[in-house]
């Protein structure tokens, strides 16, 4: 039954065209690349046995091959199934091959360094790249079936495969209890990563080879299975136990875009456009009919926008548990993730749910209606659809948001770049000659080296720089807008879209399906045609290379000749070495500046690294006439100017203010422009800036702009919410001249308080979202408030208790759970480093011995975190709060790190958002303990988490913040460990390139690209060997002293909060030095299960640091030294008797204990001496 | 010798009937009696009354009969004819020589009522209600009395209350909850003394848990509600369908037999929708297709 329909199909397709000249198999790659001598018309994909409890799927796929030429191989991409029969037209059968060389990346493991990886994963990935023409599966056209295709008839090559238990590609949610599948609410769908098609079924997994398709799966009577194209029929099988979904898609697609969900999902037409279908499990209904209420807006926007109607007939949502991205896009049909799903009670969930539903919504059109070349067009995809997804978030939530947003996601591409490196968008070609950058020096951007992966294919890239790489794109296409100007590009992609939709439909003979897919190339020549525009430079210059322009901005009013001496430089991205990321722009630049006359744009022309400017000033200083001071929005508005420079007219500067370029800017100006910025200036990126700014200048004016801008009803909240946290840091620098009550709380009275009585909050009323916001923030800016002892005052975590006490609201309309989360993680801010100087052991924490502000918190702590487990709020913001909180007070050394509490929550079975709290506290645990349990618990997780989502969202939280320094020696760093996490890279994660990526980048945090230092054994040999000579050094411990010591000031000073970790472990290292080196002699002779040994002992040193200043810390040397001879001593006795060490170690262990330091210290003091 | 029940149901009847006694007795020392048993002069006393009863209302009956509202003799004449009883010697007995006469009864004097606490005034009667009828009570019987303190309407301590009690429901059911549990602590000795945490153990469908959150019920927003009333048309439509096609298989497993029958069903289908999803089932294409 499942041929049939092929077989009509098939008679219908007619003679071939031998027009080769497609752009559809022309590789932008290059020339080299062979091109494919068949075209796909036509796929059968056949799921006949879908089975949830098995985790097994039996299937069968159909190519309908039109040859071009003659040729003797077919590639395919498959991965994972077993592939039992394949056929040529039915009758023959063909012999096959199966290598897959991304399951063994490098056999020769003996360096396991990235050095040795990733030109090997580069390979191996572009040995079946099926842009390239290759495939894991070769099939060979027997001789005997040669004339087949010279008759130029079609040929159909059928595959009956099985896949079981699919470790990616396809995702079984099987919750464990009572009842039938359905009523467990069993389903499974599939994701992956860019074309990860090939992962279930056979197919060209290319975006660029598209082919128009009919799909079949066989399901349970009970479930649903919904895929791409229009369902034409649902059938029951024979014994009615089972039922057929038939599915065409006459639209011509790639297999990438074709993707599948199986479940007892309960049906939701949309009322308002029947095309739309909704599915959901069925306990959540309610929610989704709230979530789905607006999706179709969203498409009529974009409709209305690209005067386009949507292309295909129908369009599907499924909201699924625990989907490895919040969205998958495929044609026609959009996998959510279930969190998304929010109802009118819990609005904050709005801008979330929206944002990723109007991407979905873009991706239709962009992505899987209009598919791209190869990945150096992704950007082009990926781009377009955020741009389009920006411009209905800008009507939905407003210009500000749309501002704010694209401001933050500069500076995400920004930090990122100057991380790791420029991006560079479409590497198919250098820049061409034209760039006029080219005149400076030579630009290293292009040299993939500077990664340590392999920036240019789907499948080596990390998914932080492909998430990266979409913001810039985003931003690129953004940038050409201000070029173009809104119109013309929206008039580009129309012609593109209503070309596709044309060629879509032709048949395939007629080769027009290549107007299907967009590249960097088509879609300058498309910008060309409509608007005649050239923008060659402008991709040579965004596009095909990478990095951004930094740029410091400073200034001098010269008084006489009434003019701004403007110096911008570019100092970090000139010379022969720019610094990472950088690059040197020339060309165009705005310069805005505010004077008492108004707004003035000039635009300078940038030609050098450091380039002079002098604008003449429009107006005279002339105050005393109390005019008002026109803005560049054109209203006039009366300001103070008492602040500013008598002479000067200038209110203050911006540089390229409409984020016209890729860049960062430094601005200096005095803190009164900042002010006047921050008061005056219209444009919410420059109050976020200025807010930023003015973190720098603690004086009671910028308190004063600060508190006006927090209590400006016509404000930005966000801004609103910024200058909060800015005033909590402006008032923790005056402290000693700060009068009054703290900051913030007459705000907050006024705002929120009753009206009889002040000091007790209103009944919860947020139905001013922007108050609702400012309610949230301000107390979590408060409680980081900090007095003259550096605790936080009392009268703060009064009414922050208050606010709990007073929590009412029964009479919201509004849930108020993340309002009580955030209070919770207020509470945690409040905590503040212990100040002793004893360190005081884990066992010494007591819940007697805690303070009575801790006491208050943990009561509040407990309380809310039982609550939860009886009253659960929305995605348990509360819990999630809870867990924060925990850890930031374990973290001030107020209760003992202890990791079993974080553990029970980061399990499976927990929540998506309480795991990834939990275990965000158990990377910081690890980082700072250096327990060898817990970091093998965060192994275990990477390694078999049931969820891929938890496994790469714990792997980004440990590259972001590694559990050990590289050649640090700390006791983490083992080998077994460095095995378990290279395997995994290099054979096990062959079925999920994200999660192999991701481990590509904690690889490189922890140990470099070059070999493991833990590997290159040196360092274990001598600690091994234990030359007396290296005790002897750790004897003169002065040098070593001043060294860390200088080190410790220095990492004391730098960052304001969670000091304690930081500080400890480096003040911990010189002191224990010697003591150190005799664990490590242990471990070595008592074999590695005396690692875990020493690790238990000493686990909760670090909380109790001392982390504020040079005295306490040279007390604590002077005393730790004494200790340290003593010790040393012993270690003298116990060389003598080595007999007896075995006997004396536990004793020496309670020794360690005693002395309450970590081990984590360098192995010999030669280490220690090159901090 | 009347009984004290008669005497409590109606003040008047004891010395009535005192008398009639006195009268019947006086009858019996006339007829020549000495001395009469309580009980016969019991039931003698009751026919007296029962016979003089019957003729003062046949009497009544007579004079109103005759649209009189007093009797006159002549009503009691032919009342006591009506009775049977002859009248024409009536007067010679009345004038009768040894007839006893007995004394006028004196006036019995007339019992104080026990003086009632009084408190308060006494309400006089509105203007619409006769004198004659019973006063008001005391006012204490149907007025309320302020007994207790003033109730506090003062805003800070409503919500200082309120919240107190709300914490101290929490505590004391989240502590119980603990207490009952297994738990957990923040500090490395477990002790359920101080902050006992419920223990937290994997659930089977967190997301539920998560996405159907049970702190507080909100009242269902009107978009959705409207959203839900378009909706239910098409629900029922699929459960028509649905319903529809049960029969229709119950039918099928029924008729497995013939082939072509089913056919025609699965043809004659009338639900022709919109959406395909909620579209019924086909049923499979029969074993004609697989047998050959």
């Amino acid at each position: 039954m499942d041929k049939k329909i092929p077989k009509i199909k098939r008679e219908k397709v007619p003679e071939r065209d031998n027009d080769v000249s497609n752009s559809s198999s022309l590789s932008v790659s290059g020339p080299t690349i062979p091109q494919r001598p068949y075209k796909l018309a036509h796929q059968i994909l056949s799921l006949t046995g879908i089975n949830l409890q098995t985790k097994s799927v039996i299937g069968f796929v159909e190519l309908t091959l039109l040859p071009q030429k003659e040729f003797r191989q077919v590639f395919l991409n498959a991965k994972q199934c077993r592939i039992y029969k394949i056929t040529l037209n039915d009758n023959l059968e063909l012999q096959f091959q199966y290598f897959d060389p991304t399951q063994e990346i490098c056999s020769d493991s003996s360096t396991k360094s990235l050095e040795v990886f990733t030109p090997a994963h580069q390979e191996a990935v572009s040995s079946t790249d099926p842009d390239a023409n290759l495939g894991e599966l070769i099939i060979r056209i027997p001789s005997e079936a040669q004339h087949l295709m010279t008759e130029g008839r079609s040929l159909r090559i059928g595959i009956e495969f099985s896949l079981e238990q699919p470790a990616g590609g396809l995702h079984f949610v099987v919750p464990p209890g009572e009842g039938t599948l359905a009523e467990r609410c069993a389903h499974m769908f599939s994701y992956g990563w860019e074309n990860s098609a090939r992962l279930w079924f056979p197919c060209i997994d290319s975006f660029s080879e598209v082919c128009t398709w009919k799909l079949e799966f066989t399901v349970d009577a009970s479930m649903t299975a919904v895929s791409c194209g229009d369902l034409t029929e649902v059938v029951y099988t024979q014994d009615l136990r089972r039922k057929t979904f038939h599915y065409v898609l006459s639209m011509p697609t790639a297999a990438p875009n074709i993707g599948l969900a199986v479940g007892p999902f309960e049906i939701l037409v949309d009322p308002y456009m029947q095309e739309l279908t909704h599915f959901c499990l069925p306990p959540l209904m309610p929610f989704l009919r709230s979530t789905a209420r607006y999706v179709h807006e969203t498409f009529e926007f974009y409709e209305e926008l690209l005067g386009t109607r949507y292309p295909y007939s129908f369009c599907k949502t499924v909201y699924v548990d625990v989907a490895s991205k919040d969205c998958s896009s495929f044609s026609t049909l959009s996998i959510m993730n279930m969190e998304l799903l929010q109802s009118t009670p819990y609005l904050e969930q709005t801008y979330t749910s929206r944002n990723v539903i109007s991407i979905a919504v873009a991706e239709q059109f962009y992505t899987c209606f209009l598919s791209r070349q190869g990945w150096n067009d992704a950007w082009l995809t990926q781009g377009i659809s955020s741009y389009l997804s920006g411009l209905h978030m800008k009507k939905l939530f407003g210009n500000n948001e749309y501002r704010h947003w694209i401001h933050q996601e500069l500076d995400e591409v920004i930090k990122y770049e100057e991380e790791v490196g420029g991006i560079i968008l479409d590497a198919s070609k250098p820049p061409g000659s034209a760039v006029p950058t080219s005149g400076g020096g030579q630009q290293p951007i292009r040299s993939p080296d500077s990664f340590h992966f392999w920036p240019h294919s789907a499948h080596t890239v990390t998914p932080r720089h492909a998430r990266i790489m979409r913001k810039k794109a985003h931003l690129v296409l953004r940038m050409l807008e201000l070029r173009i100007g809104q119109p013309l590009l929206i008039q580009v992609f129309n012609k593109q879209l209503s070309l596709a939709v044309q060629a879509s439909q032709q048949k395939c003979q007629a080769n027009q399906w290549g107007a299907m897919l967009i590249s960097t190339a088509t879609f300058a020549k498309a910008i060309f045609t409509v608007t005649g525009k050239d923008i060659g430079v402008f991709v040579d210059t965004w596009v095909r290379q990478g990095g951004h322009a930094r740029f410091q901005l400073s200034f001098v009013f010269n008084r006489k000749r009434n003019t701004v001496e403007l110096e911008i430089r570019q100092d970090a991205a000139s010379g022969a070495q720019p610094a990472r990321g950088l690059r040197r722009y020339v060309g165009p630049l705005v310069v805005a500046l505010q004077e008492l006359d108004g707004t003035f744009r000039h635009t300078l022309q940038i030609e050098s690294s450091v380039a002079k400017n002098d604008l003449t000033c429009h107006s005279k200083s002339r105050r005393n006439k109390k005019k008002k001071i026109p803005l560049c929005t054109g209203e006039e508005v009366d300001m103070d100017l008492s602040a500013m420079d008598a002479d000067s007219p200038v209110l203050w500067i911006r540089l390229d203010p409409d984020m016209s370029l890729l860049r960062a800017v430094e601005i200096a100006q005095p803190d009164y422009q900042w002010q006047y910025q921050l008061r005056h200036e219209r444009d919410v990126t420059a109050q976020m800036e200025a807010v930023t700014a003015l973190e720098r200048f603690a004086t009671p004016a910028t308190r004063l702009a600060l508190t006006d801008i927090i209590e400006n009803e016509n404000c930005f909240y966000k801004v609103r919410c910024d200058a909060a946290f800015c005033l909590a840091k402006v008032a923790n620098g005056m402290v000693s001249s700060w009068a009054g009550p703290p900051a913030m709380l007459m705000i907050f009275r006024k705002l929120f308080g009753s009206f009889s009585c002040q000091h007790i909050v209103r009944q919860n009323n947020f139905a001013n979202f922007q108050h609702y916001f400012l309610q949230k923030t301000i107390p979590v800016a408060m409680a980081q408030l900090r007095n003259a002892l550096g605790v936080c005052p009392q009268e703060v975590l009064r009414f922050l208790l208050d606010l709990f006490k007073y929590n009412d609201n029964t009479k919201n309309r509004l849930s108020d759970c993340w309002y009580r989360g955030a209070l919770i993680e207020a509470l945690g801010n409040t905590a503040s480093p212990v100040v002793a100087v004893v360190a005081q052991s884990a066992s010494a924490l007591t819940p007697e011995s805690v303070t009575k502000e801790t006491h208050q918190v943990l009561e509040e702590v407990a309380r809310a975190l039982n609550l939860e487990k009886l009253l659960p709020t929305y995605k348990f913001a509360v819990t999630v709060g809870c867990l924060r909180t925990i850890r930031k007070l374990q973290k001030c050394g107020q209760l003992p790190s202890k990791s079993d509490l974080f553990k029970s929550y980061a399990q499976y079975g927990q929540f998506h958002d309480v795991r990834v709290a939990a275990l965000e506290a158990l990377v910081e645990l690890v980082k700072a303990d250096s327990r060898m349990a817990d970091w093998e618990f965060l192994l275990d997780i990477i390694e078999s988490d049931p969820e891929p989502r938890i496994r790469h969202e714990l792997l980004i939280m440990l590259a972001s913040n590694p559990p050990f320094e590289r050649g640090r020696g700390s006791r983490l760093d083992t080998i077994p460990v460095m095995d378990r996490l290279w395997k995994l890279m290099n054979t096990e994660l062959s079925h999920d390139a994200m999660l192999r990526n991701d481990i590509v980048d904690l690889y490189n945090c922890l140990y470099g690209r070059r070999k493991p230092p833990c590997l290159s054994g040196a360092m274990y040999q001598r600690v091994a060997e234990a030359p007396p000579t290296a005790l002897e050094s750790a004897e003169i411990p002065g040098l070593t002293h001043r060294d860390s010591l200088s080190h410790m000031d220095m990492e004391v000073s730098v960052p304001g909060s969670g000091f304690g970790e930081d500080g400890m472990s480096v003040a911990s290292v010189e002191v224990v030095a010697g003591i150190t080196k005799e664990v490590l002699v242990q471990q070595t002779v008592t074999d590695t299960e005396s690692t875990t040994l020493d690790i238990g002992g000493f686990s909760d040193t670090s909380q109790s640091l001392p982390g504020l200043g040079v005295d306490i810390l040279k007390k604590l040397k002077r005393k730790k030294e004494k200790k340290k001879h003593k010790h040393k001593h012993k270690h003298k006795h116990h060389r003598e008797k080595k007999e007896k060490e075995k006997a004396d170690k536990d004793r020496q262990k309670e020794d360690v204990t005693a002395l309450s330091s970590e081990s984590s210290g360098p192995p010999s003091p030669d280490m220690g001496l090159t901090f | 010798m009347t009984t004290v029940v008669s005497e409590a149901v109606m003040p008047g009847v004891a010395s009535r009937r005192k008398l009639l006694q006195a009268s019947v007795s006086c009858l019996c020392s006339e007829a020549g009696f000495s001395a009469v048993d309580e009980i016969s002069l019991e039931t003698l006393t009751e026919m007296m009354q029962s016979f003089i009863t019957e003729l003062g209302h046949s009497s009544h009956l007579y004079c109103e009969l005759s649209g009189r509202v007093e009797p006159v003799v002549g009503d009691v004449v032919m009342a006591l004819v009506s009775m049977g009883v002859k009248h024409s010697s009536l007067e010679s007995y009345a004038q009768r020589g040894r007839r006893l006469v007995l004394p006028t009864p004196t006036q019995a004097v007339a019992t104080k009522q026990i003086g009632i606490l009084q408190t308060g005034q006494k309400r006089p009667h509105p203007s619409h209600i006769p004198d004659h009828l019973p006063a008001f009570p005391d006012s204490h019987a149907y007025v309320q009395t302020p007994t207790h303190k003033q109730p506090i309407t003062d805003y800070e301590t409503i919500r200082e209350k309120a919240s107190c009690q709300k914490r101290d429901v929490e505590r004391a059911l989240t502590r119980f909850v603990a207490k009952t549990g297994e738990t957990q602590s923040f500090f490395l000795v477990e002790d359920l003394t101080h902050y006992p945490l419920i223990a937290c153990k994997p659930m089977e469908k967190p997301f539920l848990a998560a996405l159907l959150p049970r702190d507080q019920t909100f009242e269902e927003d009107e978009a959705a509600v409207h959203m839900q009333k378009q909706e239910e048309a098409n629900a029922e439509a699929i459960k028509a369908a649905k319903l529809d096609q049960e029969k229709e298989n119950n039918e099928l497993m029924d008729n497995l037999g013939p082939n072509g029958s089913l056919m025609e069903m699965s043809n004659s289908e009338p639900f022709i929708m919109e959406n395909p999803f909620i579209r019924p089932v086909k049923m499979p294409l029969t074993k004609k297709k697989s047998s050959p």
